[in-house]
């Protein structure tokens, strides 16, 4: 119990911190006020406050109503505070679910999360789905012959996989399945369930195939050393089939180091998914986090990072407990 | 007393079994690595000599049209503009590998030394510089690098360093963790012993031994910055300036240049997959080479 809300805490600093970082970040390297107003916020007001400068709106210059809307939008967003200030403002709102607006759209940020956030989570679990089934029954076909002709050649493949960058993975699938053949649409279709499910094929598959190249070398290392327990020569003693053996007996015990690194992957897979999503024009987080990015839209930059962070935070500490719930020596540890 | 004998035997016999699967792994970096090798060399040569090789400028309209096959004339063919693609490819190494250079140069830099001070010292120092690790392993690494480089500028002096940044931790921790083991070890004590201070044991005792596996997962770094480039690029915030292996793919990948010009994407794509694989296996083999610990495989 006490290892557990050591971790925890232990996560809550960190959120704290990366956020932390993230706020300092785009409020220090971006100026806030012009991002919310454009040139208006170039205005100097200190002479209009001072009334040394008569209202001169009419030609075009600096009038009281410009200094007005500044100091209404510096206010609103707190931009007098001091900055550590505002980031406890901001954390405080978080915390009571408000992400603020979007300075782009003036959506609330939690809206255009809520609008993002599922087709995201969809294209992560579709990958995830196609990883593990393409690795396990990958992996028991090599470790069943291990180092023999498939098993060498699945090596090769695999090491292979991994060598290929997702984006360069992304092209090449999408040039074979969605230019050549036209399988798959080139572009993202929202029009039913149908096509978003057929529109969101490749991305996954380009998530899954490093994944399951991973998950295959490291079930199969796992697989051959099961394989040479008491319990397997027993059970192939007496009689079961081979597929029995590897199904029923041998995976289940095998699956320990895939399983922590499964959840390790899965929870920063949120924040992976940028560069697929944008070439395959998938309307998701990643390609709302760049253009907030690119248009200093802090706000939605903010929210997104703080339920990346989050989902990343959380699963791995899921897989810590469960870690520790499985093997109790690492709780001592 | 006659168990005793027996199991002092059985010891000996397993030893020398180890040494003998030890030799063997030896054996066996041979030839693949030694590919990886010739291949890393000739890019980085290519991409070095490029300014005095008879190829054309990166932005030089090749005579013959665009989109035009691959040839004798142009190897790779050439792109929607008419330019040599591999003329590009080559001109784009320069940038893309110096990116990978000069970013797991800096994490080195910078990882290196607060892993090995975190390892030795422990205690409170070893708390905070770890929670640093942590913090940015936990940040999703394409979005810390495009927050700064969106808001700094897009040169290669930036984008490098930012992909440095990157690399700090992982480098970090595994330096953390190498000191760990060798603090441990008689040869330090000694030192300690006969009176060399702390600074002179990090960096004459400790930092020759974890320097190696560094090196390791330098190799498998540099990849991973040269890959990162390519996602920056895809993202629109690559290096500005000149050819990148990544802008080059992200300029052949739209729907009509694929049907027309595979070659366009798929050149630098080859030329890419074929670096980071030279530099995973050349980073695995280093890394087992010098892994006394590791037999098995």
């Amino acid at each position: 119990m006490r290892y557990i809300l050591q971790r925890i805490g232990q996560l809550v600093m960190v959120l704290l911190a990366v956020t932390a970082i993230t706020f300092a970040s785009v409020n220090v390297l971006g100026d806030p006020l012009t991002n919310i107003l454009g040139p208006l916020a170039s205005v100097d007001c200190t002479d209009v406050e001072a009334g040394l400068v008569e209202d001169i709106s009419t030609r075009g210059g600096t009038s009281q109503g410009d200094c007005e809307v500044i100091a209404l939008t510096r206010a609103e967003f707190n931009l007098d505070d001091p900055l550590p200030q505002r980031y406890v403002t901001w954390l405080g709102d978080i915390a009571t679910g408000d992400f603020g607006t979007s300075f782009q759209n003036q959506l609330p940020v939690s809206t255009v999360i809520k609008n993002k956030l599922p087709v995201t989570l969809r294209l992560v679990g579709m990958g995830l789905f196609l990883s593990i089934m393409i690795s396990i029954p990958w992996a028991l076909l090599s470790a069943y012959r291990a180092n023999r002709a498939f098993d060498n050649v699945s090596t090769v493949v695999s090491f292979g996989l991994l060598a290929v960058p997702n984006f360069a993975m992304g092209v090449i699938l999408f040039y074979f399945f969605a230019v050549r053949w036209q399988i798959f649409p080139t572009r993202y279709d929202p029009s039913n369930a149908y096509s978003q499910i057929k529109s969101l094929v490749l991305p996954a598959l380009t998530l899954a195939l490093p994944l399951a190249a991973t998950y295959q070398r490291l079930l199969r290392t796992d697989l051959i050393t099961t394989l040479q327990e008491d319990f397997v020569h027993m059970a192939r003693a007496k009689g079961l089939p081979s597929r029995t053996i590897m199904v029923r007996h041998a995976l289940r015990p095998s699956m320990f180091s895939v399983l922590t690194v499964f959840g390790i992957n899965t929870g920063a897979l949120l924040g992976g998914t940028l560069v697929i999503e944008q070439i395959f024009s998938v309307p998701g987080m990643g390609g709302e986090i760049v253009t907030a990015i690119v248009r200093d839209d802090t706000p939605v930059v903010l929210g997104i990072v703080v339920i990346i962070v989050t989902a990343f935070v959380v699963v791995n500490l899921l897989v810590d407990l469960m870690y520790s719930i499985l093997d109790p020596r690492v709780r001592r540890g | 007393m006659a168990d005793d004998i027996s199991t002092e035997n059985t010891e000996v016999v397993l030893d020398e079994a180890e040494l003998e699967i030890d030799d063997a792994v030896k054996k066996k970096l041979g030839v693949g690595f030694w590919i990886a090798i010739v291949w890393l060399v000739l890019v980085v040569g290519l991409a070095f000599l490029a300014p005095v090789l008879p190829i054309d400028g990166q932005n030089d309209v090749a005579a013959g049209g665009r989109l035009e096959s691959p040839s004798m004339d142009h190897f790779f063919g050439t792109d929607a503009a008419g330019r040599d693609v591999f003329a590009r490819t080559i001109w784009g190494a320069r940038v893309s590998l110096s990116v990978g250079f000069i970013a797991i140069l800096s994490g080195l830099f910078v990882g290196g030394p607060l892993g090995i001070i975190a390892g030795f010292f422990r205690g409170k120092v070893d708390a905070v510089i770890s929670f640093i690790f942590l913090s940015l392993l936990s940040f999703p690494s394409l979005v810390l690098a495009l927050l700064i480089v969106n808001s700094l500028d897009r040169s290669l002096k930036i984008v490098a360093l930012v992909l440095g940044i990157l690399a700090v931790a992982p480098i970090g921790r595994l330096a953390r963790a190498n000191t760990i083991v060798f603090a441990e070890r008689e040869f330090v004590q000694a030192s300690r012993v006969i009176g060399a201070k702390n600074g002179r044991i990090m960096v004459r005792e400790l930092l020759p031994n974890v320097l190696i596996p560094m090196s390791a997962l330098a190799l498998l770094g540099m990849a991973v910055a040269i890959v990162a480039e390519g996602g920056l690029a895809f993202l629109g915030l690559s290096v500005k300036e000149g050819a990148t292996w990544g802008k080059m793919i992200l300029e052949g990948a739209d729907p009509r240049t694929l049907r027309t010009g595979t070659h366009v994407s798929m050149s630098p794509i080859m030329v890419l997959f074929l670096t980071v694989l030279a530099l995973n296996y050349a980073g695995d083999r280093v890394r087992s080479y010098f892994d006394v610990r590791e037999t098995a495989f």
